[in-house]
């Protein structure tokens, strides 16, 4: 059976929260910088702690799910029957500047429905998204400026394509504080570190970071470096760290008081828990033989396993990626690709949305999918789709939204938003605020002036919110 | 979606504070009146600008209430009276606005029904408003002149103390007044064991041995310490230490954010970090060290391997710049390369937040919009290229210059063209004449060795959007390119083209434009020349940061307005002052701090002092702190006798276990995670980073308990004591190399027990569990 939700303080046998063993892996919670230790002016000390909510949130989680690569809007949730009419020929809206060269209309070859009490028209490559459609919330008009993927996701990351800026979840972080002083704020799963600039705090102070983990792994020992000794056993460790803590604590009444040398015994004490601890939490193989079916034993599957088990324990935000690399960046062979690559996913997304609801934490959870474009509706290479930022679309579920809504249109043939656009920074701003945040005035001082996740873009949708 | 673009960050940040659904006039004025305003208005009326139109700002309650040159801009509760709604109707022959024409009688309605309410309006006192200071916003240059950090260097009579006895240098007065002044006494003097380690550490970012510990403590000569600090600053480790601290300055890393064909690694990039040691070492006096950062190569008496000073900017972050995308936005990044030297000139050299003002004014400092596009120019005016470091014929070193800038630009097109299947027609001749140049530059390049190191070459940048399908970079050597202001950062919205100059308010009178090429050696001789007060400022308030532990103006990149001014404001002037009157030398500033009786106080904590000031801003003691990774991870490798002294060349992986260089040989990168240095704070080198951070986190102690790393130097650490006899013989050996100290008996007694016990239960010996605990002791990764 799965633990039942655990208010904070709620212990384990040992007296040791549920939550305590992820003491800031990566620089998050408990991450306690020499100048905080020792007490730092007020307002040094706001720049750190959490600074809203500015007003009552909805969602208390996010989980994003990263379509790394950009997925094809047409082939997935926006049908476009005219591109099957005028199959091979190049409108006049074709000439957007894309990343290359590109051909005629390629139509899709896969079937859609209207699904659900909705009837939003769901492509048959997501027969278990379609079960949940009613639950979603689908914006068709999602646009973007940037064609080349760093940038673009760097702007879908950080509302700037500079590879500087701190990223959405870490401002979520900044803004709200974990929800328990045990867990980080701000957890990434990636199949690879490389995409380390991609949860960034930027100028933001480092604890709100997203901390890293390697989804694609099962065995927590692997996800966490340095989580376990190879050569010394538990009890040797033990004694180990007893005679450390001896040596310290004598070395902390010679020196006098210091908060930086109490919290590091505090954290190598906390190490020492971790190891044993993170077993658990980061370990998708405790969960019913059932669930993990329904999740799908794949690395997207476990990665949404392993976000409700986070998301259930406390972290206020997850980023999971589709991986490895940019799966979703079909320049050639795109049936073909998605045929093979749709059902992990499919089933991934549509389990996360359907067990939180199921458990009641989809009220409190937002769930948004999406990449950092959409694709051309004209070929690339006769069976390919190049990127295209001018129009795509992204869902949401759960956190506020309304639901089996489906919101914004391209034009006919799917190349550019054109009712109801909806930006980068309109998605950020509303993120921010179904989290009871005021995307104009979350605000950090940096080298000289305030800066914000939207800059002095963004418009909160509330159009479509509960 | 429409949005005012121009409407400056900060405005709409600084409109915080309000709840609008508290006052339906306020809803009102947000949903109505602020949005037309931002779009139609504050681009000539706001603070912002350092002359609004009209003396008019309409950017707060009481800039719209006092109004400009005509009087008041509104009456409330009368409309008809209010010059606002005047100008708006278009009626006055004089007073039509705004001049790009009439608004929607909508929008006029608007502010008809606003101002008869009332005229609520939500943004009063906002921060911008209580901001004013000498140099405020909206305050003309001349008055952001008489800022503080801009005043001519003046040396100050030391100040009178009560105690007397205790200061050994100058520095030691003002610090000693200060406390008195506030009712504290500065701490007793360090032991002299403790001293040496800290001293070594600081300058040399080594521990000493147990032996030269020992030396110095029984040493009671007077010069004992004096000769030790010449000692250490005599080391060639004095600059692996030292010119680390510029490296953070610098940003510097041998790579870029991303990887593409346009921005790809640096193979030479350890010839500048090893210059930089080198100019350290040779104490190159501070202003000749960044003149020569920019311009080397222009300067006399130019040697042939002082190219690679030029690494300063030459190993500067860059965006890659796909030739697929359209001028606009190849422009925009070029435009963000720029902006990032600007930056980090600005706050690295200057204290000054000049980026801010890409888009607008800077709201705080007396920055302009020209200013900054006159500093970008001179980066839009050079371009980031390979060049040799041997003596060469001008000629022959031009064109292989450009053989090894042609192969990267012309590999890049090559790839990014070969990609696209189906070819454009106006592509298709390019391709073959790219493969072939990129065959015959290859082959010549690979025939030459000459050693090369990346600098920077007088070169404009343009961006030639000409094809319709691909952009390209249009280099034209020689040239130089004064840019248009891009107004509000748009750049497919060019204004007044801005000569190339150094920024007003540093400068006597009117900035005169640079003439010589990108104009880099006049905008170093500007730097250290009519800047040189605030440039030895944050030079010296640096380096006071870097042996303090916690600088005397506690934002180091930001000598602005909403920086911190210094605690010790004429301790900091007077110190620059004698610092550039001793020739900008900084070895005579490292005596100068270190000999003093400020440097010399013990860390140990003092309650009544600690509660007068937690975060010792006035010096009652010296803050004890956490090694930083360079510093921890060398004294580990130094103490299990793996450490590998060799200087310079090429960088090492940190991530290989068989690591033993010091760390400042470690590769740098921007693009890939470096796990281990990103635990312990290591700045991330895509911008300027101001100063580190000292985190201490439960992962940095699993890395501490279970890395093969750290396993592999306990056990070489224990293999040093094999030769003693007996466990007390043992013991003592691992203290003295690891703690330079003897253990006490009942340490001994510690260790002799747990040995005993980790043998009864494991294969282990005990000894190499025992070195690591000792590796991990906060004794050993603290500094006193």
């Amino acid at each position: 059976m799965r633990p039942e939700r655990k208010s904070p303080a709620a212990p384990l046998g040992g007296g040791l929260s549920r939550r305590a063993f992820v003491e800031s892996l990566c620089g998050g919670l408990g991450a306690l910088s020499l100048a905080d230790a020792l007490q730092t002016p007020v307002a040094a000390a706001n720049a750190l702690g959490p600074t809203g909510p500015h007003f009552a949130p909805k969602a208390k989680h996010v989980v994003f799910l990263f379509m790394t690569g950009g997925p094809s809007q047409v082939d997935l949730l926006d049908p476009k029957p005219a591109l099957l009419q005028y199959e091979g020929r190049r409108p006049d809206s074709a000439d957007l500047r894309t990343e290359r060269m590109t051909g005629g209309l390629l139509p899709s070859p896969f079937a859609f429905k209207a699904r659900g009490q909705s009837g939003i028209e769901v492509s048959e490559l997501l027969p278990r998204t379609a079960e949940i459609v009613d639950d979603l919330c689908v914006i068709r008009s999602m646009f973007t400026f940037n064609p080349t993927h760093t940038p673009a996701r760097n702007l879908i990351h950080s509302g700037n394509i500079a590879s500087t800026r701190p990223t959405l979840g870490s401002w979520v972080s900044y803004g709200l504080g974990s929800e328990n002083r045990n867990l980080p704020g701000f957890v990434a799963l990636c199949d690879s570190p490389n995409r380390k600039s991609l949860w960034r705090s930027g100028f933001l102070p480092a604890e709100h970071q997203g901390a890293h983990f390697n989804h694609t792994e099962t065995d927590p020992k692997k996800m966490i470096r340095y989580l376990t000794n190879d050569e010394l056993g538990p009890q040797a460790q033990r004694e180990q760290l007893d005679l450390l803590k001896t040596f310290n604590s004598r070395h902390l009444a010679a020196t006098g008081p210091d908060a930086f040398l109490e919290s590091r015994i505090a954290a190598m004490e906390t190490a020492y828990r971790m190891q044993f601890e993170a077993m658990d939490a980061f370990d998708v193989r405790k969960e019913p033989q059932k669930i993990r079916e329904e999740y799908g034993d794949t690395p997207f599957g476990n990665g949404c396993l392993l976000a409700r088990r986070l998301v259930e324990r406390g972290v206020r935000y997850v980023h999971l990626f589709s991986g490895p690399g940019q799966p979703w960046d079909d320049h050639k062979d795109i049936n073909e690709n998605l045929i093979k690559r749709c059902p992990a996913m499919d089933r991934g997304a549509a389990a996360l949305v359907r067990d939180l609801k199921r458990n009641g934490l989809l009220d409190e959870t937002l769930v948004v999918w999406g990449g950092e474009f959409g694709r051309t509706p004209v070929s690339e290479a006769g069976d390919g789709r190049d990127h295209n930022p001018y129009g795509f679309t992204m869902w949401l579920a759960g956190g506020g939204m309304k639901s089996g809504v489906c919101h914004g249109a391209t034009d006919e043939f799917g190349f550019q938003a054109v009712e109801n656009r909806v930006d980068v920074h309109d998605l950020h701003a509303t993120i921010l605020h179904l989290l009871g945040l005021d995307h104009e005035r979350l605000t950090y001082r940096y080298a000289g002036r305030d800066f914000r996740l939207t800059d002095v873009h963004g418009r909160v949708l509330k159009e479509l919110m509960v | 979606m429409s949005r005012p673009v121009f409407a400056a960050v900060c405005f709409a940040l600084l409109a915080a504070g309000v709840s609008p659904a508290q006052d339906e006039r306020i809803a009102f004025f947000e949903k109505k009146i602020r949005p037309a305003l931002e779009e139609h208005c504050l681009a000539c009326h706001s603070a912002k600008l350092a002359e609004p139109m009209g003396g008019l700002r309409l950017d707060s309650r009481e800039a719209v209430l006092r109004g400009g040159a005509n009087g008041p801009a509104l009456v409330a509760g009368k409309p008809e009276q209010s010059l606002i709604v005047k100008a708006l109707g278009y009626k006055e022959p004089t007073l039509k606005m705004p001049p790009t024409g009439k608004l929607p009688d909508r929008v006029i309605e608007d502010f008809r029904y606003w101002i008869a309410r009332g005229a609520s309006d939500p943004r009063a006192g906002e921060p911008r408003e209580r901001a004013a200071q000498p140099s405020g916003p909206g305050t003309p240059i001349e008055e952001g002149r008489s800022w503080w950090a801009f005043q001519p260097l003046r040396e100050y009579a030391a100040p009178q103390t009560r105690r007397l006895g205790w200061s050994r240098r100058k520095i030691d007065a003002f610090v000693l007044a200060k406390l008195e002044e506030n009712g504290l006494q500065p701490s007793p003097e360090v032991d002299r064991r403790t001293l040496i380690r800290r001293v070594s550490f600081d300058l040399t970012g080594l521990k000493p041995t147990y032996e030269e510990v020992e030396l110095f403590a029984a040493d009671e000569s007077p010069d004992a310490y004096a000769k030790l600090i010449e000692r250490l600053l005599a080391s060639p480790r004095y600059g692996e230490r030292w010119g680390r601290h510029w490296l953070d300055v610098a940003r510097w890393a041998e790579d870029h954010p991303t990887r593409e064909s346009t921005n790809q690694p640096h193979p030479y990039a350890w010839r500048y970090r090893d210059w930089v040691i080198e100019a350290f070492n040779a104490d190159i006096p501070y202003d000749r060290f960044i003149r020569m950062q920019f311009a080397a190569d222009l300067m006399p008496g130019f040697e042939p391997d002082q190219m690679r000073a030029l690494g300063y900017i030459g190993n500067a972050p860059m965006y890659h710049k796909d030739p697929r995308l359209s001028r606009d936005v190849i422009e925009t990044i070029a435009g963000d390369d720029w902006d990032e030297r600007v930056d980090a000139v600005s706050r690295g050299l200057l204290g000054l937040t000049v980026a801010c003002a890409r888009c607008h004014d800077h709201k705080f400092d007396p920055i302009t919009n020209k200013d900054y596009h006159a500093l970008a120019g001179v980066f839009a005016s050079l371009w980031l290229v390979k060049r040799p470091i041997v003596a060469m014929d001008p000629q022959a070193a031009d064109k292989l210059v450009w053989d090894h800038e042609r192969l990267v630009r012309r590999s890049g097109e090559l790839g990014n063209l070969k990609e696209l299947d189906t070819i454009a027609e106006e592509v298709h001749p390019k391709i073959a004449q790219l493969r072939q140049e990129t065959e015959k530059l290859k082959e010549r390049l690979r025939a030459d060795d000459t050693p090369m190191t990346h600098a920077v070459i007088d070169c404009g940048v343009w961006i030639d959007g000409n094809t319709p399908t691909v952009t390209w970079m249009d280099l034209r050597p020689g040239e130089a390119r004064d840019l248009p202001v891009f107004i509000r950062g748009n750049v497919a919205n060019p204004g007044e083209i801005v000569p190339r100059r150094f920024l007003t308010v540093l400068s006597k009178g009117e900035p005169e434009p640079f003439r010589n090429g990108s104009g880099r050696l006049e905008l170093a001789d500007k730097i250290v020349g009519e800047a040189a007060p605030l440039t030895a400022r944050v030079w010296v308030n640096r380096v006071w940061g870097w042996h303090f532990g916690g600088h005397l103006a506690r934002t180091p990149s930001d000598f602005g307005t909403q920086g911190q001014a210094p605690t010790h404001p004429r301790l900091l002037d007077d110190l620059a002052a004698r610092f550039v009157d001793n020739g900008w030398s900084l070895k005579w500033l490292h005596r100068e701090i270190m000999l003093s009786a400020a440097y010399r106080q013990a860390g140990r904590w003092n309650e009544a002092a600690f509660k007068a000031d937690p975060t010792n801003r006035l010096l009652w003691r010296v803050t004890p702190r956490r090694l930083d990774i360079e510093s921890w991870r060398d004294a580990i490798l130094q103490t299990s006798g793996e450490l590998d002294l060799t200087m310079g060349g090429p960088s090492t992986d940190i991530e290989q276990e068989t690591a033993a260089r010091r760390t400042v040989y470690t590769k740098i990168s921007r693009a890939a995670a470096h796990p281990i240095l990103e635990l312990y704070d290591f700045p991330d080198a895509k911008q300027h980073t101001p100063q580190r951070q000292a985190t201490t986190t439960p992962l940095q102690q699993l890395f501490l308990l279970n890395s093969r790393w750290m396993r592999k130097q306990a056990a070489s650490l224990a293999a040093k004591a094999d030769g003693a006899p007996g466990i007390v013989e043992k013991t003592r050996a691992l203290y003295r190399r690891t703690l330079n100290r003897d253990p006490s008996p009942e340490e001994i007694d510690l260790a002799a027990r747990f040995v005993e016990l980790t043998r009864g239960e494991s294969e282990r010996d005990g000894w190499t569990e025992l070195a690591q605990v000792l590796l991990g002791t906060n004794e050993f990764i603290f500094l006193n």
